[in-house]
């Protein structure tokens, strides 16, 4: 590796943070409340959720997979079957809702990675037909939690407002996410066979590698986060519904992708996408300290992915490493 | 740029460019991050001529003739199509100077027709964009009789017709733009050696009709056949450029690799021990039949035939890749699961894949992982990755097979083909295998390579693994194989022992003459 390749590989992993950097300092310049321990726990508890789900994602991006649409309705499946469950108590309602979000997770991973159906359509579908069915089977409306003081209803709902000391609940478990994230992607033998996979799916087949069973596993972790999400969403919004998600999917592609593991697979790392998913809350925040209004914003972040995936193609092919 | 004919003289050069010259390159270089990849190059072919360019792999050959193709934009020194400076900084300008460049990697859609992959870019069309079918038939027919190919119907898919016709086919989609210079990058590494004579046939033919052509191969013995003159790079430079009446292959793979070759294979030979593979009655429905053999501890075991034959479908069946409908293998005295790869692989049943940039080699991560890639078990605890095992490993496999790489966490991709192939082969020595299959180890790799590669493989044999060998390479079977099998029409027709194998010997064999 020449010097000048080392240098352009640290500011690669590095460039995500020296963004969010300079967002920092920008709000710092747009508002005197922006630089507050208040506002930037804020910026935390906004981006929780998209963070929570990000780590997932991040799995079926890396191993070369694209990306997961079916997460909103596993963060709006995982959430109703938790409603629907509290009756048997908080523990019961929490692992059901996640084994639930699990099922639709094992079903994706068993079709792309056993059948090898292409990530993006199937998962396309799975999204369109558990809309269709959550609206069947609930008949189309919201499901609200029995919240009377002393049922598990109210502790239910009482997760998303969960702290530990000043810190929520929620910021704590997204943190704890992308740690245990990073050390599954890095550390564990799952992680180092997704990246072979992610690399060139043949080649890691001829490597005795077990193709179909890494792809099963991040489709499995994908689903996994999605459901964590989706229950604190759930309780955020005291009730479970159909729609409860939407937008998740390409919100957790951009901090995916911004966070430098490539659509291409195989490259990257978790930390990155903590960056990605930081850079969209500073951005975010700033937007709104403009008084810029949330289509607007809409609007901008879709720019910045668009700036970002042509960016990095646009560096691949300087470097002469478009051989994907 | 000017654009004017003669009598504008020629600029000056370090070589007088005679009448006829068709191409002209004068103190070409292409820079690469790191490495000067052409230095300084002056290359002249004659419109009329076949002329080879030779080297191993990472010499530049393939870089000098990209420079060609217009691929790089930031190339240096002057290059004269007839006796016009050319700035080739674009395909497109490439194309528009008249030159043609076939590949070695096929550049037709597969489900598509023959004719419109001829024709494409350039179909005739009439109003409003409908195609004039008749006119394209007509066209279409009238290329491919200039390959010898009008047997064809020009409407069926590109992946219906075999291999060696799709080389053909390509052939001519580059002849229909009209070139003036060819550039032919291996065309021959694919094909039988009647396919390879046919298509002699109709290189000479070109020459005939004053084309100028450049040959790029490994294969000495083509180059003595068709070429006129040869031009040798070694590290990105020019050796020499001689006709071919004049050289010897001795003397050219001297100038080549820069030392002289001695004939180290016939001394070697290893101890045999008891079996360690044992395959019986194997069948995979229309690719192979029947097929049973035994190998043996310290054994190289050759598997010949055309191509086409079913070898490369039986080592696949074998190690558990792809389908098996019967039969069954024992590896060590254990029967091995069909379709299971991973579980032969963690049993010491290896395959060495023969297409490395598809199936073999992971291109944009390091040569450490790419050599510990195989070893994800070995090098886990309950499911934890040890990645210090992977340094040590990769500098091992390294430092035997000389892997000429900048750092053991350069992307192999960045490295030559050469270097690849190693890397491939790594990793698979790193798993210290009972039973390797070697798919075409050495296509397409240089002299150096080779040598190093086949040095590796007996040194395997000789620590007591057991190697079925798979190549087109005759010298290669002759000069490694303890042993061969004869394959033909997806069945074995015959075993030769290493006293009978000559290189004719197993050609007949492999088309099934009766040699054997």
């Amino acid at each position: 590796m020449t010097r000048r390749e080392r240098i352009l590989g640290v500011l690669e992993t590095a460039g995500i943070y020296g963004i969010a950097a300079v967002l920092v300092a920008l709000g710092t310049a747009v508002s005197p409340e922006f630089l507050t321990a208040r506002n930037l726990m804020d910026i935390l508890n906004a981006v929780a959720l998209l963070g929570i789900a990000a780590t997932g994602m991040a799995f079926v991006t890396f191993s070369g997979n694209l990306a997961d649409l079916s997460i909103p309705s596993i963060m709006a499946f995982s959430g109703i079957i938790a409603v629907a469950a509290l009756p048997l108590g908080l523990p019961a309602a929490l692992v059901l809702g996640v084994l639930a979000g699990l099922a639709i997770g094992a079903m994706n991973g068993l079709v792309v990675g056993r059948f090898k159906a292409n990530p993006i359509l199937w998962t396309l579908a799975v999204a369109f037909f558990m809309e269709g069915f959550m609206r069947f089977t609930w008949s189309n409306t919201q499901l609200y939690p029995d919240t009377r003081p002393g049922t598990s209803g109210e502790a239910f709902i009482g997760i998303f407002r969960l702290a530990v000391g000043p810190v929520p609940l929620i910021v704590v478990v997204m943190l704890g996410m992308f740690v245990l994230g990073h050390l599954v992607m890095t550390c564990t033998r799952f992680g180092r066979e997704s990246r072979f996979v992610g690399s060139s799916r043949d080649a890691a087949r001829t490597s005795g590698i077990r193709v179909s069973r890494v792809v099963f596993l991040n489709f499995l972790a994908a689903a996994f986060a999605a459901s964590i999400a989706g229950i604190f969403l759930t309780s955020m919004n005291k009730l479970g519904v159909f729609y409860l998600g939407q937008g998740y999917d390409f919100r957790a592609v951009t901090a995916v992708v911004i966070g430098g593991i490539m659509l291409s697979g195989g490259r990257g790392h978790m930390m990155g996408v903590l960056g990605g998913v930081l850079v969209i809350g500073l951005l975010t925040n700033i937007m709104t300290f403009l008084g810029i209004t949330a289509f607007r914003q809409n609007i901008i972040t879709g720019l910045v992915f668009i700036t970002v995936v042509g960016l990095h193609q646009f560096h691949l092919r300087a470097r002469g490493k478009d051989y994907a | 740029m000017s654009e004017h004919h003669p009598p504008t003289p020629p600029p000056p050069t370090s070589e007088p460019a005679l009448p006829g010259t068709a191409l002209r390159m004068a103190g070409v270089s292409k820079r690469y991050p790191g490495t000067l990849a052409v230095d300084n190059v002056d290359l002249s072919v004659y419109a009329g001529e076949v002329h080879a360019l030779m080297g191993e792999n990472g010499a530049g050959k393939s870089t000098l003739m990209k420079v060609l193709a217009g691929a790089f934009s930031d190339y240096t020194g002057r290059i004269f199509v007839g006796s016009r400076l050319m700035e080739l900084r674009s395909p497109a300008q490439a194309k528009a100077c008249g030159i043609g460049m076939v590949y070695q990697e096929l550049s037709l859609a597969q489900p598509v027709s023959i004719a419109e992959n001829l024709l494409v870019g350039r179909l005739p069309a009439r109003r409003l964009g409908w195609v004039d079918r008749p006119a394209m038939l007509a066209q279409a027919r009238r290329c491919l009789a200039q390959v010898g190919l009008q047997h064809l119907d020009p409407l069926t898919p590109v992946e219906e017709i075999s291999q060696h016709e799709a080389q053909l086919v390509e052939i001519a989609k580059v002849l229909n733009a009209c070139p003036c210079i060819l550039v032919m990058d291996e065309p021959t590494s694919a094909l039988s050696r009647e396919e390879v004579r046919r298509l002699f046939q109709i290189i000479r033919n070109l020459r005939k009709r004053g084309l100028a052509i450049v040959y790029i191969s490994h294969h000495l013995p083509e180059v003595f056949q068709i070429a006129d003159r040869v031009t040798v790079l070694r590290d990105g430079r020019k050796i020499g450029t001689h006709a071919v009446a004049d050289v010897t292959p001795q003397s050219l793979v001297q100038m080549m690799v820069g030392q002289a070759i001695d004939e180290f294979y016939h001394t070697r030979r290893h101890a045999v021990g008891e079996p360690v593979l044992d395959a019986r009655r194997l069948t995979r429905y229309g690719f192979f039949h029947d097929v049973s053999f035994a190998l043996r501890r310290g054994e190289i075991l050759g598997v010949v035939g055309l191509t086409g034959a079913g070898r490369t479908e039986l080592a696949r069946s074998l190690c558990g890749l792809d389908p098996l409908h019967a039969g069954g293998v024992t590896l060590a005295g254990q029967a091995l699961p069909a379709e299971d790869y991973p579980h032969a692989v963690r049993s010491g049943l290896v395959y060495l894949s023969e297409d490395r940039k598809n199936d073999g080699l992971f291109l944009r991560l390091s040569v450490t992982r790419n050599i510990a890639s195989a070893m994800t078990v070995p090098h886990s605890t309950l499911g934890v990755y040890m990645p210090g095992r992977d340094g040590p490993l990769a500098r091992e496999q390294m430092g035997r097979l000389r892997i000429a790489a900048p750092s053991p966490e350069t992307d192999v991709g960045n490295l030559s083909g050469g270097n690849q192939q190693k890397v491939l082969l790594g990793k698979w020595l790193a798993t210290a295998p009972k039973v390797l299959v070697l798919d075409e180890p050495t296509r397409g790799v240089d002299v150096g390579a080779k040598r190093r590669i086949h040095e590796a493989v007996f040194d395997l044999a000789d620590r007591g693994a057991g190697v079925l060998l798979i190549s087109s390479d005759l010298p290669e079977i002759v000069g490694l194989c303890d042993r061969a099998v004869v394959m033909r029409n997806g069945r074995l027709i015959g075993e030769m022992t290493k006293d009978e194998m000559t290189e004719e010997s197993v050609l007949l064999a492999a088309n099934g003459q009766e040699a054997v």
